[in-house]
């Protein structure tokens, strides 16, 4: 009964998945991807959501650490910084952003100054993917973080490790399984925004907004080899991290 | 030598402390749960900032309050703190987690470490020296560790005393000052406790580093140290050997916390000569022996308390051994091999437990005879041995 009930759910949840697969015809995905420049939205999203990763590693791992920790005074009003972002519903984000760094804010003039834009160039693209991703990596690399022990950094410590170096060496590793998870969300979430892409980064258009416009131009089917390379691309990492993850936690049981 | 002279806060009292621990000396912090000892041991590992304290270790000072402020950090300490969690590093394997510390430092001094401009060749060949060095040491330590087999493994195929071996282990290799040991095997067997203890004492001996146990169970104490610190509430109330300890409490406290549990009117003893006991009087080292002939006159016999442990305590009226009890069984249970016997006492309210060979039917009357006890002034000091006690003079 409960095995039943769980593989109903289960089914229904790779529905969608299954429709692709069964509507899609090896014609239609031939001509699709054989017209000139069908690739450059995805060559396009690789490389912002390459660059939306490292943002987010660079920006969030210290901050989803000091969450974990308990570091940051108010620990409450970071989080909910944090979860605005997860709550806000993308479109909305995107709305808000052309408020925010649009041409005639101050950060776009600054931006101008600087001979850049915020206005459906690359950089807009990767803001979007931040804004919409961030959440996940920031809460899935705190939850990681919180499940290290701090007696083993402790331990680190007194085994004659300052806190950099016992970061590197124990917490880490630790917590890897979990980073690589919250990471490989991350990427899957900034592969597929489009709430917020729509709004400030309609050009250059990425896999999202190719299908998207496709849809609007075309047509179903003719959309429908795009939805399929969406997902190879925004697929493998996370299935990757799941395997890994799994393994290392296999390794530790020994 | 580890010297160290504490104040620290707690949330409702201040542990205040001093000890010296010597080159290869066991001290033991013996204590209710709560009353510091933890405490006291996070701040010399620096894991906790004292109000004050002059902490020195092998002539260094890692912590220093007031004008020439120290405060070593502790991964610059090298003292060794084991818990009753051993606190293995999951991803690596025992060995890995046996060299952590020498990985570590090999990783700080590096072709540009601390030995200056050398050759590029004369580096790698320190480090393998170095590695050499580690191996020797690892192999040696790990057969007397008997954890020889286990270096591969992962520290979650481990069973909890293999995994303190290896925790005692990692904190052997990295060459620690000092060692440190909070409760470290409480959740272990009997059997599995000794044996670890032992080899504890013997790795201490053969290393010469000054050690301090925590405990809050007396036996485990004795096992493991050479010196015996009593600590109630943050303060030291007695130090000495560990039969010291037990067998003369400084004071009335000390006695209930190392297992006395009875508190007998010592017949006849003279109220006036108590009244001459001076703060002086408190020190349980001295070894004080008063007369044992009832010679002490007067009334305020309710004064003067004879402290009676369950283990110094025998049947029958032996007079010339100590203080002779009578009275009437009112329980009777049994105590591993013993049996537990409740006893109260005649001509007074207070009751005594005694740990004797044989069961005794409640309400039989009964002698017994407490070997040697302490006594105890109104104050609560320790006034002297015997059947009864007058204050040493």
């Amino acid at each position: 009964m409960g095995l039943a009930g769980t593989g109903v759910i289960w089914i229904a949840l790779l529905g969608p998945v299954i429709a692709l697969l069964t509507h899609l015809s090896w014609h239609a995905i031939t001509t699709s991807l054989s017209a000139p420049g069908a690739f450059d939205p995805l060559v396009l999203s690789a490389e912002s959501g390459a660059v939306t990763l490292g943002v987010l590693v660079l920006l969030g791992t210290p901050l989803a650490w000091a969450l974990a920790r308990g570091g940051l005074p108010f620990p409450r009003v970071w989080e909910a910084g944090v979860l605005a972002s997860l709550l806000l519903p993308p479109l909305v984000i995107g709305l808000l952003l052309v408020f925010m760094i649009g041409p005639y804010t101050p950060i776009g003039h600054l931006l101008s100054g600087l001979h850049l834009s915020a206005t459906d160039t690359f950089l807009a693209l990767v803001i979007a993917q931040v804004y919409e991703s961030a959440p996940y990596y920031v809460l899935g690399a705190q939850a990681a973080f919180s499940s290290v022990d701090p007696r083993l950094e402790q331990q680190a410590a007194l085994l004659g490790d300052p806190p950099r170096r016992a970061f590197r060496r124990v917490t880490v590793p630790l917590a890897a399984p979990g980073l690589a998870m919250a990471l490989a969300i991350a990427w899957a979430r900034a592969m597929g925004a489009f709430g917020a892409v729509v709004i400030i980064a309609y050009h250059p258009t990425g896999l999202p907004l190719q299908i998207w416009t496709t849809l609007q131009e075309t047509g179903l089917p003719s959309a429908l080899p795009y939805a399929l390379v969406l997902l190879v691309v925004a697929l493998p990492l996370p299935i990757a991290a799941y395997i890994w993850s799994a393994r290392a936690r296999g390794r530790r049981r020994g | 030598m580890l010297e160290a002279d504490v104040e620290v806060d707690r949330r409702d009292f201040t542990v205040r402390a001093s000890l010296t621990v010597a080159p290869g000396e066991r001290l033991a912090l013996f204590g209710p749960s709560g009353a510091g000892k933890t405490t006291l041991l996070e701040v010399i590992a620096g894991m906790v900032a004292p109000r004050r304290a002059r902490i020195a270790l092998a002539g260094r000072v890692l912590t220093s309050t007031g004008k020439s402020a120290t405060a070593v950090p502790p991964w610059q300490r090298k003292v060794g703190l084991l818990r009753q969690d051993p606190g293995l590093f999951p991803h690596l394997s025992i060995r890995d987690n046996l060299l952590y510390a020498r990985r570590g430092r090999a990783g700080r001094v590096g072709p540009a470490g601390p030995a200056g401009p050398v050759a590029g060749a004369d580096g790698a060949e320190g480090a393998d020296g170095a590695a050499a060095g580690n191996l020797a040491e690892l192999t040696e330590l790990s057969e007397i560790l008997g954890i020889a087999g286990l270096l591969a493994a992962m520290p979650a195929r481990l069973s909890g005393g293999q995994a303190h071996r290896v925790a005692l282990g990692r904190l052997l290799l990295a060459h620690c000052d000092a060692l440190l040991l909070d409760e470290p095997y409480a959740g272990l067997d009997a059997s599995l406790r000794r044996t670890l203890t032992d080899l504890v004492v013997s790795l201490v001996g053969q290393r010469r580093v000054p050690s301090i146990l925590v405990a809050h169970e007396l036996a485990e104490t004795q096992a493991f140290a050479d010196r015996l610190a009593v600590l109630d509430r943050g303060q030291i109330l007695q130090a000495g050997s560990p039969s010291e300890v037990v067998l003369r409490p400084a004071s009335r406290r000390v006695a209930e916390l190392v297992g006395y549990t009875g508190f007998v009117p010592v017949p006849g003893s003279g109220s006036g000569s108590d009244r001459g006991s001076g703060p002086g009087s408190g020190s349980g080292s001295s070894p004080g022996s008063g007369p044992r002939s009832g010679r002490g006159s007067g009334p305020g016999s309710e004064e003067t308390v004879a402290g009676v442990h369950p283990d110094r305590v025998i049947g029958g009226r032996h007079p010339d051994r100590g203080l002779v009890l009578a009275g009437v069984v009112t329980g009777c249970r049994p105590a591993g091999a013993l049996w537990e016997v409740t006893v109260r006492v005649s001509g007074s309210r207070a009751t005594v437990v005694a740990r004797l060979p044989e069961a005794a039917p409640s309400e039989q009357e009964i002698a017994l005879t407490a070997l040697d006890p302490p006594c105890f002034g109104p104050d609560g000091t320790a006034v002297g041995i015997g059947e009864t006690a007058t204050v040493p003079r």
